[in-house]
């Protein structure tokens, strides 16, 4: 399987605190990439800088064999680097359709045409429905977003992210506050994103975690402390460690 | 593929026959009432209709505010009329099309800079600029009059295809030639808006982050947003130099940048016609009030306070409210 995306000795402190401490991580294709550790660990930091949304301190971010480090947020989502957030970040005002068709309108284009109808972008269109109707919010499309029950807003964040036509895609604890059917449902379509893209998960719920992920990174004070299959993850020292020791 | 295809939002019937309307209606009004005082009233809505409109664009559309729009309104004005004195007397057209490129290459810099910024960082600087433009105006005696304003500016003809309708120095050309300028940037405005462009606009004002994290470049929207919102501003800017044929430098105060924020809390932001209605209603309010006293800011301030308080959505919620007071 061919790297992604890697990480190169990447560090990120805020005053003296080191919150991503030379890690060097390494994503492949078509892989799901669980990234776990206990409160404070420097996990949302760590995609935080990956993503552009917080600069780098040191190190380096490899994106294709592209050096991206330090790009803005935008230019890295065009390049195939999506996200979604810990606390659901939507157009809240905004209906479920249009939430998901200016994703994919910035990434298919035209959002330059100012004399023609938005709704006339018939690319747009069809992609932002073929969306929808993947992740089952079809039926809710003209829903202003903000009435969405949590779990329906957590979804149609991922199809925001979707829309933008992901190579790797990260996911910051999907399944926060959703309920256990809601759960089941995000990570069995978490799972089948791997069909055709590499996904790194954020994730509290372990249950989860242990049963998708092809491959774990724990961190731990911002290194990482072990990596491997979620069998081997179980079974090391240093993660019970970790999650007992100091948690 | 049934199934994909888009409902298209169209335009209510009803809205462009009321759309329709008033146009027909403003048309022959000054046919009607033929006192010449109530037509320039009219026409200075129309053009600080245009002005809130397109600071609406700014905030009800993008998500910006800007405290003095009404500098843009200013720089277009003074261009126009230095370009009528100084250059050619009798170009309405030439006039015009340099007041707004001269606005916009002066707002392109500005703009540039206040984009690194959001919230009220954002609104602060658009107060620094505006009150340095303010102060330029003011104290650059020779070139724009300082104090005792711009004066002798020249009333051009009004020409279209080499027919000459008439001069702007006459009330009723100058106020259907407002009212035909400002019913084109309307409707070429509600296009932008309804157009791919404006959704993105949309976008960034709904939120900031997630716009960047669906990939829109949002400094470079919020720059042609602004753009265009002082190329409005500009154009009525010249239009407010030929219907008045003076401007001062209180035009550009933070005084009247305040006025023309009211107008569009007034009359509603996000929706184009709710500000135009909104500067109809405060030019009338501030025109009553001052033949009745001369401390008029005071009444204004305290309606603008009750509009507020029962209408925070304003003029445009009113047909909520009233449906709403139905039901009940």
């Amino acid at each position: 399987m061919t790297t992604i995306l890697s990480t190169k000795s990447l560090h990120k402190h805020f005053g003296g605190v080191l919150a991503v401490n030379d890690v060097n991580a390494e994503f492949k294709a078509r892989q799901l990439r669980s990234i776990i550790g206990p409160n404070g660990a420097g996990k949302t930091t760590f995609i935080n800088v990956i993503t552009g949304k917080l600069p780098a301190s040191s190190g380096a971010v490899v994106f294709q064999e592209q050096d991206v480090t330090n790009r803005p947020a935008h230019v890295l989502v065009r390049l195939g680097i999506c996200r979604t957030f810990q606390i659901t970040s939507i157009f809240m005002g905004l209906s479920v359709f249009e939430n998901v068709r200016i994703a994919a309108q910035t990434e298919i284009g035209g959002s330059l045409r100012v004399f023609s109808a938005r709704e006339g972008l018939k690319n747009v269109n069809t992609k932002t429905w073929e969306i929808l109707h993947r992740l089952e919010l079809k039926d809710k499309a003209d829903v202003p977003s903000n009435n969405l029950a949590h779990g329906d807003q957590r979804l149609l964040e991922v199809a925001m992210a979707l829309a933008g036509d992901p190579k790797i895609l990260f996911l910051d604890e999907p399944t926060a506050g959703m309920s256990p059917a809601e759960t089941e449902h995000i990570a069995q379509l978490i799972k089948g994103l791997t069909d055709t893209i590499a996904v790194v998960l954020v994730e509290h719920d372990m249950d989860v975690v242990m049963r998708i992920s092809d491959e774990i990174t724990v961190l731990d004070q911002g290194r990482i402390i072990a990596e491997g299959s979620p069998r081997t993850i179980q079974d090391n020292e240093l993660v019970k460690e970790a999650y007992l020791g100091h948690g | 593929m049934s199934e994909m295809v888009t409902k298209r939002r169209s335009t209510h019937p009803m809205k462009i026959v009321a759309l329709l309307i008033v146009v027909t209606c403003l048309t022959l009004f000054p046919f009607v009432v033929t006192n010449r005082f109530y037509i320039s009233l009219v026409n200075e809505m129309l053009i600080y209709g245009l002005l809130a409109m397109s600071l609406d664009v700014l905030l009800g559309y993008t998500g910006l505010l800007s405290f003095m729009h009404n500098a843009y309104l200013g720089l277009g004005a003074y261009v126009v009329g230095l370009f009528l004195i100084h250059v050619a007397p009798s170009s309405l057209w030439l006039a015009l099309l340099a007041g707004v490129v001269v606005t916009s290459v002066i707002a392109l810099p500005v703009g540039w800079v206040q984009v690194r910024t959001g919230g009220l960082a954002f609104a602060l600087l658009t107060l620094a600029f505006g009150m340095m433009f303010y102060t330029i105006v003011w104290k650059w005696y020779s070139l724009t009059g300082g104090d005792d304003g711009l004066m002798g500016v020249p009333h051009p003809d009004i020409q279209v295809l080499g027919i000459t309708l008439g001069s702007s120095g006459n009330p009723t050309t100058m106020y259907l030639l407002s009212l035909c300028i400002v019913f084109i940037c309307f409707l070429l405005t509600w296009r932008i808006i309804h157009s791919p462009f404006g959704a993105v606009l949309e976008a960034i004002r709904e939120n900031e982050e997630r716009a960047s994290f669906v990939g829109i470049n949002v400094r470079r929207y919020k720059l042609y947003g602004w753009m265009y919102a002082c190329m409005l501003a500009g154009v009525s800017g010249g239009l407010f130099i030929l219907y008045r044929g003076y401007i001062g430098p209180t035009t550009m105060s933070a005084f009247a940048g305040a006025g023309v924020l009211m107008m569009v809390l007034v009359g509603g932001m996000g929706s184009l016609w709710g500000p135009i209605v909104g500067a109809g209603i405060f030019i009338f309010m501030q025109d009553y009030i001052s033949t009745m006293t001369e401390h008029w800011e005071l009444f204004v301030g305290l309606v603008v306070i009750m509009l507020v308080l029962f209408l925070p959505r304003g003029f445009i919620g009113l047909g909520d409210y009233l449906t709403r007071f139905r039901k009940e």
